[in-house]
């Protein structure tokens, strides 16, 4: 799915070549402007990527009416630019489209950059009814999320300048991490983030709204959100999880102190790096399995090379992978944290219920 | 490769992704994620990503528990004993 388009300016986004045209600079290109509105209602991304002065994006900001997340203005190459651009929206070359009308910057960022979709303005037209364009769902934080990346723009801007620990930057900055049961209005973003996460995401596999919905109405089955704020703006409905707090099969003989937690889905939306949040919901998953007498947490992660920065979490929260299954694709290992040992306790800016 | 040129490669490697020339010299133990080099769980991933591609072991797909991530002589050695295996 991509998340982001990244424009070049002269005779793309623009009709005319803007150093060219000093005393009239030129208009915008109306397909190009038609496609921008569209891919922004849907909640992609808009980026420039474009050989000219940084006052081109500007002028180009005024010009469209629509925010850019990031903007790489200079006279490097353009595959450099299009890193750029996804190292600051901390995204994955497949997540990104790049639109130049010069064959050569083309060619030249698909080579370097073989996963990004690369295309000629000429085919613009077609390009809203592509489904790798097309979001199965659209919600209220898939269309604020343009203005949510220039609140993280500020954000890291301060945190650059801030000398302090992480921790220390996450309670200036007023942070807050809200945890708290799911409800119906919850499930279509619940849905849009199983799509769209992938480096934080434990189950590597889409669950539907409906699925959500149902989840939630079923005994020992409990689906938790997690929201995010801070002084910067607030982010919404950033994470989640559903939690299997007893056995399908378990019997009501059973003793409760037998449980096991099972987490078949963990996940968070690559905007909440680096804010406390996957850390707080695992630390809150345990805490909350002990105080209802769970010995362990288990965690069944799919083993592939995205979701390395998730296990990175996970281990972190001393969690421990068991038998590894053979080898081959979409392997799940069981990833279990003993509750015997010792827990952190939540910082004080995570809030419950 | 021998283990000690692996190491120094790995340094490099290292010293590129934090844009810390730190990496070329710090002892052995020098944790990699965090206080240590300062790589976070998206620089942790990147690693791993170009390790597999310079060194040819898939790390993330070896070491479940990423244990090897601990400092730069537990990569270190991780990768090199992989490479010598084989």
């Amino acid at each position: 799915m991509i998340k982001c388009v990244i424009w070049d300016l002269d005779n793309t986004l623009f009709a005319g070549v803007y150093l060219e045209t000093p005393d009239q600079r030129p208009p915008a290109d109306p397909a190009a402007m038609k496609v921008l509105h569209e891919l922004s209602e849907r909640g992609i991304l808009q980026a420039i990527a474009s050989r000219n002065p940084a006052e081109a994006a500007s002028y180009a900001t005024e010009l469209t009416g629509h925010s850019f997340a990031s903007v790489q203005c200079g006279w490097g190459a353009k595959s450099a630019a299009v890193s750029a651009v996804l190292a600051e929206l901390g995204l994955m070359p497949a997540e990104a489209a790049f639109i130049d009308d010069d064959a050569m910057e083309r060619a030249e960022v698909s080579f370097r950059l073989p996963d990004v979709a690369v295309l000629d303005p000429r085919d613009l037209a077609d390009v809203p009814s592509w489904p790798q364009f097309s979001p199965p769902v659209v919600t209220e934080e898939g269309r604020r999320r343009g203005e949510l990346y220039l609140q993280r723009q500020a954000r890291q801007q301060e945190a650059k300048t801030f000398g302090g620990s992480v921790q220390e930057f996450l309670r200036q900055a007023g942070t807050q991490v809200r945890i708290a049961p799911a409800s119906q209005q919850d499930t279509a973003r619940l849905a849009e983030l199983s799509v769209r996460t992938h480096q934080f995401n434990s189950a590597g596999a889409e669950v539907s709204q409906g699925t959500f919905a149902d989840l939630l109405e079923q005994v020992g089955q409990r689906v938790v959100t997690v929201r995010l704020s801070d002084k910067f703006g607030d982010d919404g409905l950033v994470g989640g999880c559903i939690i299997t707090t007893k056995p399908a099969t378990e019997t009501a003989t059973e003793t409760a102190t037998s449980s096991t937690w099972r987490v078949p889905l963990l996940m968070m939306s690559c905007r909440a790096i680096g804010r406390g949040v996957i850390d707080a919901l695992l630390t809150w998953i345990c805490l909350t399995a002990r105080g209802e007498g769970s010995a362990a947490v288990i965690v069944p992660c799919v083993i592939n090379d995205r979701n390395v920065p998730l296990r990175i979490a996970l281990t972190g929260a001393g969690f421990r992978a068991g038998d590894p299954p053979p080898p081959g694709r979409d392997r799940s290992v069981d990833y279990v944290r003993p509750l015997t040992q010792p827990l952190t306790a939540l910082p004080d800016w995570v809030v419950t219920g | 490769m021998s283990a000690e040129e692996t190491a120094v490669e790995l340094r490099r490697l290292l010293a590129e992704l934090t844009s810390d020339d730190r990496a070329l010299t710090a002892p052995q133990d020098t944790p990699l994620l965090r206080a240590g080099l300062g790589l976070d769980s998206l620089g942790g991933a990147l690693l791993l990503k170009r390790v597999r591609a310079q060194f040819g072991v898939d790390v993330a797909d070896e070491d479940l528990n990423l244990d090897c991530l601990a400092t730069i002589g537990t990569l270190a050695a991780f990768v090199a004993i992989r490479r010598e295996s084989r």
